[in-house]
């Protein structure tokens, strides 16, 4: 009888860790398909992770936004950052807000420092939920090398991320506009 | 019977037969009854010991092979293929597991191997998961979904590697996760997951080495988390943090234990001794005992509310613990030598109010100082009048410790310090021939 209680609670932890890989890759997939693209501008660098291999750690280029006039942001709170697409074709982020905007592209975040600039305005430091391109063992040290070694000084390095309902995915890590793969292949004998 | 005897004692007494049976103290046929009641189950038990550690190595290689051929980072595969090998692992070995829960629940070798391989194939899928979509964040973020997708398991399975695999993890996440500057409290109530598991092992099996394995590894737990875990916002505090956990330790160990215990079923005693040498002699530096105590209490931002009280809590009930302990469980005969090191917990209790309120640095200089070479004394001389030669090394590796931190902290010249080692050395050398000579003698009489 014991055992068998032990069984079905068992069975609700495997069904819990089936959920828990499954329920991140549903939630991906649908930022990927469904989600609206955004390039933003990065600065790569190449660790190892213990578990998960090697991969090539994003520093974004804007990791802080303005906090929206009378919200209460406050550190490790969650908190909604409208992303908008620049003129450029790169994407900012817009002033943050406490409550979930009822339009538009946005991110779920978790606040960070809140620090006044300059001029006095309130800003927020943000950690962006996707810090890392994840790569072939061998490639993603190839990578870090392509945007630090360009001849002219640094390449521009870029991320294309799919956004749905506040969740970021990643989509395509680009080198001056090129995927990274391809990039990788084309520039085989430069390097 | 073979646990509650012990194998040891056991592997003695077989050894023993032939001259028994030789000398005509036991007859041939009590011999061969003897041999026949304990041989069979010793070796039976000493096999599926063996087969059970080879069970977890194997689901350890196994498993920690599937995490290594996966950090590789497969880019021909596409996202469906690696959503596909990130969850069929997965479902393979919770099926295999659910095998053996139904099928092969007495075998300890198969449900160790069987929830080591889950355990490790757990983290293997979130990786995974995590490589394809780029998504997961810090190595502190994964660790702590490993760690609370483990935490039922140990419980559940009744398997004390993943018990031990939890709390390493959780470790580390801990250790991660301070260096984030993040929050880590939330890591004592998820460490009681393995206490469940604990308790069933010390009913069933105290003197087992599963039990013994375990309360290894919650000892270190205990002694990484204490200073990890907790905020330390009242600086010093950490020095009555310590002292009672270690005095609690060994007061707790010695209580539940039989003298004939080797060394490796004593891990609270062992770790709460070692601990507590190594935080003494801290303690006897001028340099901790300066800017103690509540008013040079560091205030930032950074720190929570809730945290420095869980401190002063710990910091209260671990001391007033390890007395109530000492008080209740120890026999003032037998545990001489607990009583003796649980001292630094009253000398703690006088000492640190003086030493935060008056800014004083000396009087917990000397107490400690006093407290080493007190307890290294009194240990040797309980090591001589028991005529156990460990004890009476273990009070030595006191007081030698004690003269070599003294001596490289002052400022006495090179030829003072030198002769004084040579000194302190020959003492041990003469004390240990001197008492093994008289062991050997005391042994000869008694024979």
């Amino acid at each position: 009888m014991k055992r068998h209680l032990g069984l079905a609670v068992f069975v609700i932890v495997a069904l819990v860790q089936l959920a828990v890989a499954g329920g991140a890759i549903v939630k991906s997939e649908l930022a990927l398909r469904t989600g609206e693209a955004f390039r933003f501008r990065i600065q790569p660098v190449d660790p190892v992770d213990a578990f998960r291999g090697r991969y090539v750690a994003i520093r974004f280029a804007v990791d802080r936004a303005f906090v929206a006039e009378g919200a209460e942001v406050r550190p490790r709170k969650h908190i909604f950052v409208p992303v908008i697409k620049g003129a450029d074709g790169f994407a900012s982020l817009g002033k943050a807000v406490v409550e979930q905007p009822p339009a538009g592209a946005y991110l779920r975040l978790r606040a960070g420092v809140v620090t006044p600039d300059e001029d006095g305005n309130q800003q927020v430091w943000l950690t962006m939920p996707f810090r890392r391109f994840y790569m072939d063992e061998d490639k993603a040290p190839e990578a870090e090398r392509a945007v630090w070694g360009g001849r002219r000084g640094r390449r521009e390095a870029s991320v294309s991320v799919r956004i749905r309902h506040g969740v970021g995915v990643i989509e395509e890590l680009y080198i001056d506009d090129v995927p990274i793969h391809r990039w990788l292949a084309e520039n085989a004998e430069e390097r | 019977m073979v646990h509650t005897m012990g194998r040891l004692s056991v592997r003695w007494l077989l050894s023993e037969l032939p001259k028994l049976e030789t000398e005509g103290v036991v007859d041939a046929a009590t011999a061969k009854r003897l041999r026949d009641h304990y041989g069979d189950q010793t070796s039976g038990s000493g096999r599926r010991l063996v087969v059970a550690i080879f069970a977890v190595f194997g689901g350890l290689l196994i498993g920690g092979g599937i995490i290594l051929l996966l950090a590789h980072n497969w880019d021909a595969f596409g996202r469906g293929t690696r959503a596909a090998i990130a969850l069929a692992p997965l479902a393979a070995a919770q099926l295999l597991v659910g095998w053996v829960l139904l099928t092969k629940w007495h075998s300890t070798a198969w449900r160790e191997g069987s929830a080591t391989l889950l355990a490790l194939v757990v983290a293997a899928s979130v990786a995974l998961v995590d490589q394809t979509y780029h998504t997961g964040g810090d190595l502190e973020s994964f660790l702590w979904r490993w760690c609370l997708l483990l935490a039922p398991l140990p419980w559940l399975l009744n398997s004390t590697a993943v018990g031990m695999l939890f709390l390493a993890s959780l470790t580390w996440w801990a250790g991660a996760a301070r260096v984030e500057g993040s929050q880590v409290l939330i890591m004592w109530p998820l460490a009681a997951a393995v206490v469940p598991h604990l308790v069933h092992l010390l009913r069933s099996d105290k003197r087992g080495l599963r039990a013994a394995n375990l309360q290894w590894v919650v000892a270190l737990f205990l002694c990484v988390a204490a200073g990890v875990g907790l905020d330390h916002r009242v600086p010093g505090l950490w020095m009555v943090i310590y002292v009672g956990l270690f005095a609690l330790m060994i007061t707790l160990g010695a209580a539940g234990r039989r003298d004939e215990d080797g060394l490796w079923r004593r891990p609270f005693e062992a770790v709460g001794v070692l601990g507590s040498i190594i935080v003494w002699l801290i303690l006897s530096f001028e340099e901790v005992w300066s800017n103690v105590g509540w008013n040079h209490i560091r205030s930032s931002e950074a720190f929570q509310e809730l945290v420095p009280w869980v401190d002063i809590v710990v910091a209260v009930v671990l001391p007033l613990g390890a007395i109530a302990a000492m008080a209740f469980l120890l026999d003032r005969r037998r545990h001489r030598l607990p009583f003796l090191w649980g001292l630094s917990v009253p000398v703690m209790a006088v000492v640190w109010p003086i030493a935060a309120s008056a800014d004083a640095v000396w009087p917990g200089v000397v107490a400690f100082n006093l407290l080493l070479f007190v307890v290294g004394l009194a240990t040797l001389a309980e090591g001589v009048r028991r005529q156990n030669l460990a004890v009476v090394n273990l009070g030595m590796l006191v007081v030698a410790l004690l003269v070599v931190v003294r001596f490289f902290d002052s400022e006495f010249g090179f030829i003072f310090k030198g002769v004084a080692f040579i000194l302190v050395g020959i003492g041990f050398l003469a004390a240990n021939v001197v008492l093994s000579r008289s062991l050997g003698t005391a042994g000869e009489e008694a024979e």
